[in-house]
């Protein structure tokens, strides 16, 4: 059976207790399910994917030309300055670690939670990951000033300068956490793609189609016990990655909190923006999937409960953030201690107070808005919300960094730091490389996790089955 | 199949709850007990004088016991958040556990004592001004009396309200059976967790964090957090145990739920090392002298603390978290037990590190008294549950979640 | 599944036992018991997804994976702790930020980190380790209808190497278990030969990956008589001057430049006002200027060429006031910014008793306790501390005297950083006052007291 979704909408989100909803809905077939996600790579792409993929690219460009600009001209060419030497880069590079969470975490925490509904979003999630951290990851590679030595970071032997990295600086430590980060979820994306990459080599009509996904897929027979190794490497690796995750905020939270800089030091930071981080991460993935979901019709597979469970999250998280935030102000007041106290009013009313209070509108105030079914489920008011939760996420990491940075102890030293046109570039061009990566996944792989939505679908089915059973039954 | 052996019987045996008021009486007893052997302990030179230690001792134990009532409090509520089905046969003990928290709010008198007594035997700050140090002087607008007093009755209002709804509804559905109730109690949840966390944040600052005022950590809240949920799972595997030991909820608990309740303590095992090495790490490193005083009272070697920090290491964080690793340990329930009677010695040798260094350094006398203490308020603690208890069955047997729960598999690996 | 490999010179295609199809797990799960039951261990089915109690239908045991995980966390753990350890403590031991140089707690991040890389990496080259994979030839792909083994068939296979195994049995077995198809599995017989030119390919590609390599090497292993190459040139030469450098841009040939007269920088106001400084900056200024020319000139010129200018640059300055021999050409204040009063004079008795006193004595005559110990201990080099009430002493301007307890002189420490200026002023009108005391007539006091001393 081939039928493609059809275009009306169905609400799984009435709960009905003690019987779950079924995740996929359209009265699907196992094979429909195949042809709905294949189709993607062996038809022709919609406009929608042209136009992101034609703005994308030279965004991308762009990206590239202000890098080979900043590498022959130096960093003087971004808005860093004294007192505030660590900016827009730091921002963009948090901003989009933090992004870079939400995959890792719908694979690998929900799933240990068995929260069946990751399955419908967890690839598109993971690529987000992958993506989100290769844009991170350039932030910090071309801000050290001499990029092409950036390999010092590493602990190698080296001839020339007979030393070693400092491992008691938190700068190394993210190396190594984002490294890590990127490296193993790299791996668990791949794996989780093998079996679908297995379909897309069997269902292929050309040689080369046949060639490509048939050596990426390893060789993928479906065996049984191969299922059984593979389902049990996936769950070592959620649970591996689980704590991963978490870490790599707390780690990027450490190159903050270690320091003595009011408003950085402070030892909520590393639960504080590992709730940020997920938050942001949720938020990108309702911006991407909504229209995602609406330019393939995937609306079977990704549909009102997944976007209404992710809102959900993006709600619980966004009020984590916002209890932080208040705890962090009431303990600048508890404290007594005047620096403390003169950072946090800064922060509010001080020159930057712009910056801030966008942070609270988009990332405290605007989630509020999911406490209400009707922005839970509606795609257009949700994409919103999740947009201005990006803004909001970006502006946290803005005021974090700039306003304790700008005014610190020394009041002769005070300055206002505004970004250059360079600055404003990478970050839009770093948006190029994101979307850029992403229309090339939808374009090539796999993006919904057929097989294990296929492994839900049979789940639910025999819950079904053995809930008519018992109603049979006592009746 | 098996279950058709397995006893019904799902409320707890009346040999135990007639044991209550005898339990109450050694509770109480215990507690005095205590204070007698802390004023006989006591040592002036140190200002560690009897009614220091006693009520240092006694918050300490007070907190051992509310924290994983509180626990429960959290599981119950984000139970009905996520829409939990697996936890449908233990929930009720959650509901029973949180719902002694009104007792809990009775015995935070000899707390108001101590701040009303204005002798600053707990915290320094309630001496008032003029005999404290400057900057704690200045936290009095936070920290006097009278305010502590409101939010306390606050805090206690919100898990009260929230304990007690959530157990009269439950038992309601017991008799009717109707599914428009956990529809409520899901719809409740959200907003009665937001207000648990402000609540647990700030009592975790205003009774643990201001014994020692000049000190602060914003991460406090979550600390206490942590080690009352680890705590709470603990509590939670062993009254199951102890309630399957003698034929009761033997339908209904299974493999699969102890398995999953282990793997909610071995988190949150994880969680707590991540909050409290977080924690130092931030104050270690940064070095400031009016962060680091707080971990200078505890690791110093003159105060005798010391040894205390390296065992919470080993055993809080590194031997339980190998221990219960094991796939097959999850999975046994009378190893579970032993291991959540473990956790259950730790997490007050936590709370004691907590708290007990602000008293001053460690004496034998001092740690003899705090144990006996903890024994009398663990009495008090079991007493309360079997007054709680009473004749209420143990598993919400009309739950609509529960033939979900019941035919919950594991992975099977 | 991995035991089993197709021979590679075997002539017909052989035959790997039968598979059957089926549309649902059920019937799957149904078959495979059955198939079990009959005593067959050599099976293996193949679905699209995991399918839910399988593992028990076909009797497959655990997996070792687990161990893998756990041996390559714990090893990743040693590595990062060894490894920092070694690194910063033992062979290159530096110290920074204060700590120690085995900083545990700093150790953690990096060591949790690479417990989880390496288990991570393990657990997945074990998983496809133990599943044979990649193995891109397979008997199964031979049929085409396996292709929906991905899709959404399910397919149970009995190998004929099973000990029970005979082809029409087995063959009815699955028959009678409702498939919608029953095959035999036949070897692979498409060429296994890897296509030479994939090898030449190879071989080149890697070549050519070694050639930067190379390139690098040979740079780094010979020598050059060419400049070093510049990537960037303005970062190796820089239009800068820096500190204590000569040009020829001003007048007195200074890269470092004097405040404009008049004005004062942010946050050094203390540094303008003659009452935090005992003297008049910008009268100073006036008088100093020519020795700053001389001090440029001395710097830009050879020693002796500066010895020449010099004489002349004194010329034509103004005449400086005469001092000793290292003594500041100061305008010194020779009043008293301040108002002297009796609570004055009080504090600068209390200041002067708990800072001075100790050395210079109660009395200012260089005879404190530390100066009568040190001489006690007939320390030969001991260098009494001045007496205020030497003549040199007298003389100096309050200003000069401020300077010195401000700044300090020899071996007495300044005082900047523990009196304010005000101490110092109070401390100064004291010694005033002190010496006044001990070099007093009798005109010195008033009329009426004069004749209660004489009587004593």
């Amino acid at each position: 059976m081939s039928t493609i979704a059809s275009n009306k909408v169905i609400d799984n989100t009435i709960d009905t207790p003690g019987r779950r909803t079924t995740l996929v809905t359209g009265n699907q077939t196992y094979g429909s399910i195949t042809h709905m996600v294949s189709r993607i790579s062996e038809e022709a792409q919609p406009l929608a994917w042209w136009v992101t993929f034609i703005l994308a690219v030279p965004t991308l460009g762009m990206f590239g030309a202000l890098i080979v600009y900043l590498f022959l001209t130096g960093v003087g060419v971004w808005g860093n300055m004294s007192p505030v030497f660590w900016a827009w880069p730091i921002v963009n590079f948090v901003f989009w670690v933090g992004i870079g969470h939400a995959g890792t975490l719908i694979s690998a925490i929900l799933f240990l939670f068995r929260q069946n509904w990751r399955t419908g979003i967890n690839r598109a999630a993971e690529a987000m990951t992958i993506f989100a951290v290769v844009c991170a990851g350039t932030f910090p590679g071309i801000h050290v000033g001499r990029a092409w030595l950036a390999f010092w970071l590493t602990p190698y032997p080296s001839l020339n300068l007979w030393m070693w990295p400092q491992f008691r600086s938190p700068l190394l430590w993210d190396v190594f956490a984002v490294g890590t980060y990127a490296s193993v979820s790299l791996v668990f994306w791949y794996m989780g793609m093998i079996p679908d990459l297995a379909t897309f080599r069997d269902r292929s009509t050309s040689k080369f189609r046949r060639l490509v996904y048939g050596i990426l897929s390893l060789g993928w027979s479906g065996s049984s016990r191969h299922w059984m190794r593979y389902e049990k490497a996936y769950s070592l690796l959620a649970a591996l990655a689980t704590p991963l995750v978490l870490s790599v905020h707390t780690v990027v939270s450490f190159d903050f909190a270690v320091s003595q800089l009011p408003g950085w030091h402070t030892t909520i930071f590393p639960p504080y923006f590992v709730a940020g981080a997920i938050f942001s991460g949720f938020g990108m993935v309702v911006t991407l999937l909504v229209p995602v979901r609406a330019i393939y019709n995937l609306k079977d597979v990704i549909t009102l409960r997944h976007l209404d469970n992710m809102n959900k999250i993006i709600l619980a998280t966004g009020s984590l953030v916002g209890l932080a935030y208040a705890t962090e102000f009431f303990m600048a007041w508890y404290s007594k201690n005047p620096y403390e106290v003169f950072t946090f009013i800064n922060r509010a009313f001080g020159p930057y107070w712009w910056a801030y209070w966008i942070m609270v509108s988009c990332n405290v105030i605007s989630p509020q808005l999911f406490w209400f079914k009707f922005f839970r489920t509606n795609t257009i008011a949700m994409w919103i919300v999740s947009i201005f939760v990006n803004i909001g996420m970006w502006f946290e990491r803005f005021v974090i960094t700039v306003t304790s940075l700008s005014r610190d102890f020394l009041p002769a030293s005070w300055g206002y730091f505004s970004p250059t046109w360079v600055d404003i570039g990478m970050l839009v061009g770093s948006f190029g490389l994101f979307f850029t990566l992403f229309s090339l996944f939808c374009r090539y792989l796999p993006i919904v996790a057929m097989a294990e939505v296929k492994g839900v679908m049979s789940q639910h089915a025999h819950a079904e089955h053995r809930h008519d059973h018992s109603h049979g039954a006592s009746h | 199949m098996a279950a058709n052996t397995l006893n019904d019987n799902v409320t707890m045996p009346a040999s135990w709850r007639a044991k209550a008021p005898l339990l109450l009486a050694i509770g109480l007893c215990g507690v005095l007990v205590s204070l007698g052997l802390f004023h006989f302990g006591s040592s002036p030179e140190n200002e560690a004088t009897g009614f220091r230690m006693f009520f240092h001792s006694y918050l300490a134990n007070y907190i051992y016991c509310l924290s994983f009532c509180l626990g429960a409090l959290f599981f119950v509520l984000v139970q009905h958040v996520v829409r939990a089905g697996w936890s449908a046969t233990v929930r009720r003990v959650a509901e029973l556990l949180a719902y002694t928290i009104p007792f809990w709010a009775v015995l935070f008198a000899p707390i108001l004592v101590a701040v009303f007594t204005n002798h600053g035997h707990l915290y320094e700050w309630s001496k008032g001004a003029g005999e404290i140090p400057a900057i704690v002087e200045m936290k009095l607008d936070y920290l006097n009396p009278g305010w502590f007093l409101f939010r306390a009755v606050v805090y206690f209002a919100i898990w009260c309200v929230a304990a007690r709804l959530y157990f009269r509804m439950s038992r309601e559905q017991d008799e009717t059976g109707s599914t428009e109730i956990t529809l409520k109690l899901q719809r409740w949840a959200g907003p009665f967790i937001i207000m648990f966390a402000l609540a647990l944040n700030f009592a975790a600052f205003d009774w643990v964090m201001s014994t020692d005022a000049e000190w602060y950590s914003t991460i406090f809240g979550v600390y206490i957090f942590a080690a009352g949920m680890l705590s709470f799972f603990a509590v939670m595997i062993l009254t199951c145990y102890m309630m399957q030991r003698n034929g009761r909820m033997e339908k209904y608990v299974n493999t699969e739920h102890y398995h999953d309740l282990a793997k909610f303590q071995f988190g949150f095992i994880v969680f707590w090392s991540y909050i409290a090495f977080s924690q130092f790490l931030l104050y270690w490193y940064a070095n400031i002298p009016e962060e680091t005083l707080w971990y200078k009272h505890r690791l110093d070697l003159s105060t005798g603390w010391r040894p205390l920090a390296y065992l919470l290491i080993a055993l809080h964080f590194a031997v339980p978290f190998l221990g219960t690793l094991p796939r097959a340990v999850r999975r046994n329930k009378n190893l579970l037990a032993g291991w959540a009677c473990f956790i259950l010695v730790v997490h007050w040798l936590d709370m004691t590190f907590l708290v007990m260094p602000n008293v001053g350094p460690a004496s034998f006398m001092m740690l003899l008294g705090h144990f006996v203490c903890w024994i009398g308020m663990v009495s008090i603690f079991l007493a309360f549950f079997m007054y709680r208890v009473g004749e209420t069955p143990m598993v919400a047997t009309r739950d609509p979640w529960l033939p979900d729960s019941l035919a919950y598999q594991q992975m099977p690996m | 599944m991995s035991d089993h490999k197709p021979e590679k010179k075997a002539k017909p295609p052989r035959a790997f036992g039968w598979v059957a199809e089926y549309a649902d797990d059920n019937k799957l799960l149904e078959a495979a018991r059955k198939v079990r039951d009959s005593g067959y261990t050599r099976t293996d089915a193949f679905t699209p997804f995991p399918v839910h109690g399988i593992d028990e239908a076909l009797g497959i045991k655990a997996t070792v994976l687990p161990w893998f995980t756990l041996c390559a966390g714990a090893t990743g753990t040693c590595i990062a702790l060894i490894m920092q350890w070694w690194m910063n403590a033992f062979d290159y031991p530096y110290i920074i930020s204060g700590k120690p140089f085995a900083s545990w707690p700093a150790f953690i991040p990096v060591a949790f980190e690479l417990t989880i890389l390496f288990a991570a990496y393990t657990t997945v080259i074990a998983m496809l380790g133990l599943n044979g994979l990649p193995k891109f030839s397979n008997p199964m792909f031979t049929n085409p209808k396996f292709d929906r083994a991905t899709d959404d068939r399910f397919f149970l296979w009995v190998d004929s190497r099973d000990k029970y195994f005979n082809t029409e049995k087995v063959k009815s077995l699955l028959e009678s278990t409702g498939p919608i198809s029953v095959d035999e599995v036949r070897e692979d017989d498409s060429p296994s030969e890897i296509p030479k030119m994939i090898f030449s390919a190879g071989l080149a590609l890697i070549l050519l990956a070694l050639v930067p390599g190379a390139i690098v090497l040979r740079m780094r292993a010979a020598r050059s008589d060419q400049p070093r190459w510049q990537v960037f040139f303005d970062m190796d030469f820089q239009p800068k001057k820096k500190p204590q450098q000569t040009t020829t841009l001003f007048a007195d040939k200074r890269v470092q430049r004097p405040p404009v007269p008049g004005t004062v920088a942010r946050g050094e106001l203390e540094l303008a006002d003659p009452y935090y400084l005992g003297y008049d900056p910008d009268k100073t200024a006036a008088l100093e200027a020519t020795e700053a020319t001389r001090m440029v000139a001395f710097n830009a010129q050879d020693g002796a060429a500066a010895a020449a200018a010099a004489p002349s640059a004194n010329q034509a300055a103004a005449p400086a006031p005469a001092g000793a021999a290292g003594e500041p050409n100061y305008a010194w204040l020779t009043e008293a910014p301040i108002e002297a009063t009796e609570e004055l004079f009080a504090l600068g008795k209390k200041k002067f008793e708990t800072n001075c006193a100790v050395c210079h004595g109660y009395a200012g005559y260089g005879d404190g306790l530390v100066s009568q110990r040190a001489t006690n201990l007939a320390q030969g080099y001991w260098l009494q501390p001045t007496s205020m009430h030497e003549d040199r002493i007298q003389k100096q301007s309050v200003g000069r005297i401020y300077y010195t307890v401000t700044n300090g002189k020899g071996k007495m420490a300044g005082y900047a950083s523990s009196l304010t200026p005000r101490e110092r002023w109070a401390v100064v009108l004291y010694v005033r006052a002190l010496q006044r005391s001990q070099n007093a007539s009798i005109e010195d006091v008033p009329e009426p007291k004069r004749a209660e001393l004489s009587s004593k």
